[in-house]
């Protein structure tokens, strides 16, 4: 089947699966941002249950296979008597993995900031919120765009999980294995997914480049 | 050697006076608090809807289960070896592509590596799945897991390799050369040997991604731990149970690996620190 064929019969349902890889990636990491930093603070706070709890967060979700913790929550959590939709499972599953990955990068992002800094702040009389809000963050989050561009484009990926449950309307990945057991899609349906996905890491990757080139710390 | 690694988690503080002490103490307290409800909730909720009986968790005691399991995990390990040996093969010469002083040749490579690195591995499982044998190419179950895996881990593999190159220094390479050796010897005798040992730890962390995506085998219907949980729960009719120990087992393997990643390059940095 020709690309022009494919795209009058699917076209419309493409441009829906586009949006909803958008979305998905977009809320996901947003959250997965919001999360990390959250579970990062805990993981330097001086109170140790939060650390424990956060590390053990961090490392359960960043060792979990995306199919697994997908399973487990759509086939799994109804047996607790929690029933989620589909897309709130596959949102949660590309949140959590994520957000994981966002605390460690923080982490190892401030992991550069040299200890002679904090001393420094100290000495001239800042309090704690004051040196984690005008030293340790600017310069962990200025360290962190290529990770956490990086990050983003890993997030798009994660969304393919989708896929693995009847979300409606899916997305890119999803739209293909329709169109390939719903009609002889053949290679074409492939060509078009990857292409946009591939265009969308290459975007991603620039603006995340040009952010960096802006903000990042010569050392 | 006491230049261990210390984070910022070592920094942070100052020693805590008494006022900060008795606010650590408070902050311990509720939040032990706090945890110990959140542990109480789950495990009531479990409780209620009776996911601790034991019809469901006494399948775990006896050796069949492990052993079924066990056959699963080395599905696994089998696809994942395989599949980390093709991305590091694939991997190598898109590298070697992509340094290339040919433009053509090393444009090529990137444009692999971001096709690579960019599409979601189940695409690729869905092409092999779906599209190949349209081709008429009938691929057994494990390499329609394994390549698809391989191929979508090949790109970073690359950069993690060319980062290896990178970081060794240039004096080697120009030292090489004016002893006479030729472009390609220099390459393999004196470049990647040294490059390779700095790109094991990223190697390893190479492999959990792998890992991770063999867990799409089911895709193709092949035995690997999470295709035979799926078996599992179908005779056995514990759902929940099976599932959550699945998890629990990919994320030990998992971490280990990563343990041992970071463990590795540690290693590394003391010995260049002496």
């Amino acid at each position: 089947m020709s690309i022009s064929e494919l795209l009058s019969q699917f076209g419309d349902k493409y441009l829906l699966a586009l949006i909803t890889t958008y979305k998905l990636t977009i809320c996901s990491f947003g959250l997965a941002l919001i999360i990390g930093v959250i579970i990062t603070v805990m993981r330097i706070s001086p109170i140790t249950p939060l650390k424990v709890v956060a590390d053990l967060y961090v490392q359960i979700f960043r060792n979990i296979p995306g199919a697994s913790l997908l399973i487990v929550l759509v086939y799994a959590l109804p047996y607790l008597n929690i029933v989620l939709s589909y897309y709130t499972c596959v949102l949660t599953a590309t949140t959590l993995i994520p957000s994981a990955f966002c605390s460690e990068y923080l982490m190892s992002g401030m992991n550069t900031i040299s200890p002679g800094q904090i001393e420094a702040s100290r000495s001239i009389g800042m309090t704690f919120m004051q040196t984690i809000r005008n030293v340790v963050l600017p310069q962990a989050i200025r360290s962190s765009v290529l990770p956490l561009t990086n990050l983003m484009v890993s997030t798009m990926l994660t969304t393919a999980i989708a896929s693995q449950v009847p979300l409606n309307p899916m997305e890119l990945t999803g739209i293909v294995s329709y169109i390939n057991t719903h009609a002889v899609g053949g290679i074409t349906a492939f060509v078009i997914s990857a292409f946009l996905y591939c265009g969308t890491a290459v975007i991603i990757g620039q603006v995340g480049n040009l952010i960096d080139r802006k903000v990042r710390i010569l050392r | 050697m006491n230049n261990k690694n210390i984070t910022i988690r070592d920094y942070l503080y100052e020693a805590p006076g008494p006022k900060t002490k008795r606010y650590i103490t408070i902050g311990t307290v509720l939040s032990l608090i706090c945890v110990a409800w959140l542990i109480y909730v789950i495990i009531r909720l479990f409780y209620e809807n009776g996911q601790l009986d034991a019809k469901y968790w006494s399948i775990f005691t006896r050796a069949t289960t492990w052993r079924f399991f066990g056959k699963g995990l080395l599905g696994t390990l089998e696809v994942s070896l395989a599949a980390m040996l093709v991305t590091f093969s694939l991997g190598m010469i898109m590298m070697i592509g992509r340094i290339n002083r040919n433009k053509v040749i090393s444009t090529i490579a990137t444009v692999f590596i971001e096709l690579s690195r960019g599409i979601p591995t189940l695409l690729f499982i869905y092409f092999f799945f779906l599209a190949v044998p349209q081709f008429g190419l009938k691929l057994p179950a494990f390499w329609k897991i394994t390549l698809p895996v391989a191929i979508s881990a090949a790109g970073v593999t690359a950069e993690t390799l060319r980062s290896g190159v990178n970081a060794v220094p240039k004096g080697q390479r120009e030292a090489a050369i004016s002893l006479g050796m030729r472009d390609h010897t220099v390459f393999l005798k004196i470049i990647f040997p040294q490059a390779f040992r700095i790109v094991i730890p990223g190697l390893i962390s190479e492999l959990v991604i792998v890992l991770k995506d063999t867990t799409f085998a089911y895709v193709v219907s092949y035995a690997d731990l999470m295709q035979n949980a799926r078996v599992m729960i179908s005779n056995y009719d514990a759902l929940l149970s099976v599932y959550l120990v699945v998890a629990v087992i990919y994320i030990l393997i998992n971490y280990g690996l990563n343990k041992l990643s970071v463990y590795l390059a540690n290693r590394r940095k003391r010995l260049q620190a002496g």
